[in-house]
């Protein structure tokens, strides 16, 4: 059985005396899509902090790849994390000072290996072609939420952390945006954990979880 | 505005109280300083003006003579001539006594008929202390004394040991005099006369006139002889003004950078103030609070910390200058009103210009915070796009402003004040800080895009957020250029001196028995002990040299005429210029620099000396020399020609020249025996080798200019302090940049890199310019400054070491700070930023 990409085993987190979750477990195998449901604050960007090694744990582990990613040291994981992970955020966050081109190309100069070639390919699936010299403040929420997208997936990353990316579009746009992160996902093979609580969004993936205080409910 | 006040600004006030008191002590600072110095210099001002006045009494006419006095007859003449109603003779001189512990005191000897006194001059009626008789009032042996006097030489002695023209004299103290100001004391006019030499001579003559008496009418009818002459009313207190107004403007000027700098770090405060409530004035934009009320907002915040800061800065100064006034005297030790205590006289008006200022200060410093919120774009903030960029003024402005600062530099000053020089100091300041967008801008446009991940996110910012890197770096420019300038003006003034010492002090051994020029008359040496000093085994040569002080301009105050062997000028003096030759027959006069500057006597031209005897003598002006010694100018002559014109053959000084093994302290020992045999009082006599009087001069020149070393360190806190708050602004506005690094696999150590090479670079650049800055601003301080304030010239010095190892001193602490700024924010929770919604 091939290895999954992201192993959640006995996950634990808590602030002080106060329990967020624990006995999280979570399997992901290659190319799966799985959307992460719950109310809110019961901790499902933490759990997708702790998956990328952003977030410390109180127990468990969690594996990327077959690497246990709280293991490694900060270094290592900042490392690790700009090989094998991609991140789309609710807020889009794009660097302002930098063109859509740059921004989208920024974890491959991160690995030293620019590529101006792929970026322009990236943009073009996520429908911005022509949209590289320009810079953040013209583009509107879901051209932002795309370049987002592009981002996380130009250096081809294993897997993909999602964290309520339509949260601020309005329905019609986080339909769209939600369709080509699916597709873009599915087209480079990654595997991706989707934050949300958006039903629609949900029901996107391969399969929903659903997050409680006492671990995952299938 | 007052609820905004109340909702938004108090919280935050209260959420970073360190910060915000950190501005408002640096209003407070400059207040207090620049209140301080206007209360210390209008007190010394209005105390010796009192004084002069006490002194001076109330006359109608005051008639003056050369610095030898007049022929007493002239008073019988002006006491029996019609208009006259009372005519009070005076004879006065600057002289030393000697304190219980045998210390000079400098003093002024008024001798005065106390018959008549009371009528113009009431301050100087001698009041006999119990115990004397009121007819002491006229014995030529009893002294009167006034507060400063008693308090200085102590309130229960019953003698006075005076320096008189015949060497020490004691005289009975009999009582007081009410008059105010510096040391004085009053004696019968027929003592004076004695004490000083003055025999039959009179200094003035004080007039009442006879009611309905015309001025002008009476004068006419006197016939003064020549040299004598009505002095103008304002005459003394003109001359007292002029003494200390160079002095007293660059107080000011220091006071009003104190100023600046306080604007300065309210900037910086309000800027990182504003860039961290960014998103909580976005959103209230959004909820309906207009542009100008952001601007309002912030523009209100400031003009409290300034209020706040002015009223405490008013009662500091306050406290200061009454501490500064009881401590240092009314100059705070720079020698112009020796012996004056004035009392602090609080003035309300100037209270009130300061405390506006104060906050002019603070309103200056939150103008461009208070337009960065005004111009937020709510949505883009709300967005977490930040701010938008800060609108740049086009870069001619800041080489305009250099061009109009060079332009200032030429023109010459304004009521003998150097007020275009630092005008042009301002704008070489603001000129040069307006240009490093511009001039960043045009250096980055050179920078191929990087192909690396940080240096890319370094250029990129770089590029677009120039203007608010330039916050950052303004205040490196401005304190950097302050200390370079400051730096380099006193490192020139310093290699100056040393140099002037060396041509000013060429003979081995150095006698006197005088210390200035004002008391020159009475603490003379024998005539002939130069003579006699010839003859001491082992001397090579004696030259002496009489010291007067001349008046070239009654509302100026006096210059020093210097009688003494000159030989070859070139060797002898530290001429600045060529020499003229001097046409057959005329007396060769070589002037300092001051006396170009106040009396316009340049080379080749002809400058008419006062003689002692109330005459007058045309001198040629050969050339021209550096006098760091005496402000109002020195005029130097041949002793020879001096005596042919008439001078008296009084010397103050001898310089000796010894023979190789000489012993010094076998020649001193010599000349005081010598000096007794000619009846002289040999413990008057002052000896210094040029090695004492060089030690000695850059001692006291390093404690005068110690304050500018404390106002460097000053300026760079301040500016550094700049440079913290403009980072930690940054860095908070970057945080969820640093959060996105972080998820995109830059190390914490890798963010903090480039944060702090950004830091390297930025306070590099800053570095740079205010290293040229400073440099151009002290030209203008050594070039145009210090000769249009103390008439002197010096050449420029560049300490290179020290300059280098300021700007890396600057340099490593801006790298550190941008470092430790970046640090907070990088912390573990910076990860959690990209998790804001706004």
């Amino acid at each position: 059985m091939a290895e999954p990409v992201l192993d959640i085993a006995g996950l634990a987190k808590r602030y002080g005396a106060s329990t967020v979750f624990e006995g999280v477990d979570l399997v992901l195998g290659a190319g799966e899509f799985v959307a992460v449901v719950g109310e809110s604050g019961v901790g499902k960007s933490t759990v997708l902090n702790c998956a990328a090694g952003l977030d410390t744990i109180d127990a468990g582990r969690v594996r990327v790849a077959g690497t246990d990613i709280h293991a490694l040291g900060e270094s290592a994981q900042a490392v690790f994390r700009r090989h094998h992970l991609g991140f789309v955020f609710q807020a889009f966050h794009v660097l302002p000072h930098l063109t859509v081109a740059a921004n989208v190309g920024l974890p491959l100069l991160l690995q030293d290996a620019p590529d101006p070639m792929r970026v322009s390919a990236m943009l073009s699936a996520v429908g911005l072609a022509g949209f590289e010299a320009r810079l953040p403040h013209t583009l509107s929420g879901g051209q932002l939420q795309r370049v987002a997208i592009a981002r996380a997936l130009v250096h081809r990353p294993k897997l993909i952390l999602a964290d309520e990316p339509t949260g601020n579009l309005d329905p019609a746009t986080a339909e769209r945006v939600l369709s080509l992160l699916v597709e873009q996902v599915r087209e480079h093979g990654a595997t991706c954990l989707l934050a949300t609580h958006s039903r629609a969004a949900a029901a996107r993936a391969d399969r929903s979880v659903t997050l409680t205080p006492s671990g995952i409910v299938a | 505005m007052i609820g905004l006040l109340r909702q938004l600004s108090w919280p935050e006030l209260r959420h970073h109280p360190w910060r915000n008191a950190a501005a408002l002590v640096a209003v407070m600072l400059g207040v207090a300083l620049a209140f301080s110095v206007h209360l210390i210099n209008a007190s010394a001002l209005a105390e010796f003006g009192a004084a002069v006045r006490a002194v001076n009494g109330e006359a109608d006419l005051t008639l003056v003579g050369p610095r030898g006095g007049f022929d007493e007859a002239l008073y019988g003449t002006v006491a029996a001539a019609p208009g006259v109603a009372v005519a009070s003779p005076v004879v006065e001189a600057e002289t030393f006594a000697f304190d219980a512990a045998g210390a000079r005191v400098p003093i002024r000897l008024v001798g005065l008929d106390a018959l008549v006194v009371a009528h113009v001059a009431p301050a100087l009626l001698p009041r006999p202390r119990s115990g004397e008789q009121r007819l002491s009032v006229l014995d030529p042996d009893a002294v009167f004394l006034n507060a400063a006097a008693e308090r200085r030489l102590g309130g229960a002695a019953t003698t006075l040991v005076l320096q008189t023209a015949a060497g020490r004299r004691t005289l009975r103290i009999a009582g007081t005099v009410g008059a105010g100001g510096p040391p004085l004391v009053v004696v019968d006019i027929a003592g004076a006369q004695v004490a000083l030499g003055h025999i039959g001579k009179l200094s003035r003559i004080d007039v009442r006139l006879a009611p309905g008496a015309d001025r002008a009418a009476t004068l006419a009818a006197l016939q003064l002889p020549p040299g004598v002459r009505a002095a103008a009313p304002s005459e003394a207190s003109d001359r007292i003004s002029n003494v200390s107004r160079a002095y007293r403007v660059n107080l000011t000027v220091l006071a009003l950078v104190a100023m600046f700098t306080g604007a300065f770090l309210v900037f910086s405060i309000l800027a990182l103030s504003v860039a961290q409530r960014v998103q909580s004035l976005a959103l209230l934009a959004v909820l309906g609070l207009t542009a100008r009320q952001r601007l309002g907002l912030v523009l209100a915040e400031s003009a409290l910390l300034g209020a706040a800061g002015s009223v405490l800065g008013l009662a500091l100064g306050a406290a200061l200058a009454a501490i500064a006034l009881r401590l240092f005297g009314g100059d705070l030790g720079g020698g112009y009103f020796p012996g004056v205590a004035p009392a602090l006289r609080f003035d309300a008006a100037a209270a009130v210009g300061y405390g506006l200022l104060g906050i002019v200060a603070a309103l200056v410093g939150g103008w461009l915070p208070a337009r960065s919120a005004q111009r937020i774009a709510p949505a883009q903030a709300l967005k977490g796009l930040g701010m938008t960029a800060t609108p740049r003024a086009p870069g001619f402005i800041g080489i305009a402003l250099l061009a109009l600062g060079a332009l200032l530099a030429t023109l010459p000053p304004v009521f003998e004040i150097p007020l275009a020089a630092y005008g042009s100091v301002a704008l070489l300041l603001i000129g040069g800080i307006a240009c490093v967008p511009g001039g960043v801008g045009l250096a980055l446009a050179a920078v191929p895009e990087p192909r690396r991940a940080l240096a890319l996110l370094a250029v990129e910012r770089a590029r677009h957020q120039r203007a608010s890197a330039t916050i950052a770096v303004a205040g490196v420019v401005a304190s950097l250029a302050l200390s370079v300038a400051l730096t380099v003006m006193v490192a020139s003034f310093r290699d100056a001196v040393t140099r002037w010492l060396d041509v000013v002090l060429p003979a081995d051994l150095y006698v006197r028995a005088a210390v200035g020029p004002a008391s020159g008359d009475v603490a003379t040496l024998p005539e002939r002990l130069p003579e006699a000093a010839r003859a001491i085994a082992g001397v090579v040569r004696a030259e002496a040299q009489r010291v007067v002080a001349v008046s070239l301009n009654p509302r100026r105050p006096q210059a020093a005429l210097l009688a003494r062997s000159i030989g070859d000028p070139v060797t002898s003096l530290p001429l600045t210029g060529e020499l003229v030759a001097a046409p057959a027959g005329a007396i060769a006069a070589y002037v300092s620099e001051a006396v170009v500057d106040l009396y316009g006597a340049t080379p080749g031209s002809t400058l008419t000396l006062p003689l002692p005897d109330g005459s007058r003598a045309s001198v040629f002006v050969r050339g021209v020399w550096r006098d760091y010694a005496r402000q109002y100018g020195a005029i130097v002559i041949e002793r020879a020609d001096w005596l042919r014109l008439g001078g008296d053959r009084r010397i103050n000084d001898i310089a000796m020249w010894l023979a190789p093994g000489a012993s010094t302290a076998q020649v001193e020992d010599a000349l005081r025996r010598l000096a007794t045999e000619q009846g002289y009082d040999a413990s008057l006599l002052e000896f210094a080798a040029p090695r004492e009087i060089r030690a000695t001069s850059l001692r006291i020149f390093d404690r005068s200019f110690a304050v500018t070393y404390w106002l460097q360190a000053v300026a760079i806190a301040i500016g550094l302090f700049g440079i913290a708050a403009s980072f930690s602004a940054q860095v908070l506005a970057r945080r969820k940049e640093f959060g996105l690094l972080a998820h995109l696999g830059l190390t914490r150590r890798q963010i903090l890199a480039v944060v702090a090479a950004e830091g390297a670079v930025w306070t590099g650049v800053g570095a740079g310019l205010g290293l040229i800055l400073g440099i151009a601003v002290s030209v203008v301080l050594v070039k145009v400054v210090n000769p249009q304030s103390f008439h002197w010239t010096m050449e420029l010095l560049l300490p290179e070491a020290r300059l280098a190892a300021l700007c890396a001193a600057v340099v490593a602490a801006g790298t550190v700070t941008a470092f430790l700024s970046a640090r907070r924010a990088v912390g573990a929770q910076s990860v959690l930023a990209v998790k804001e919604d706004w």
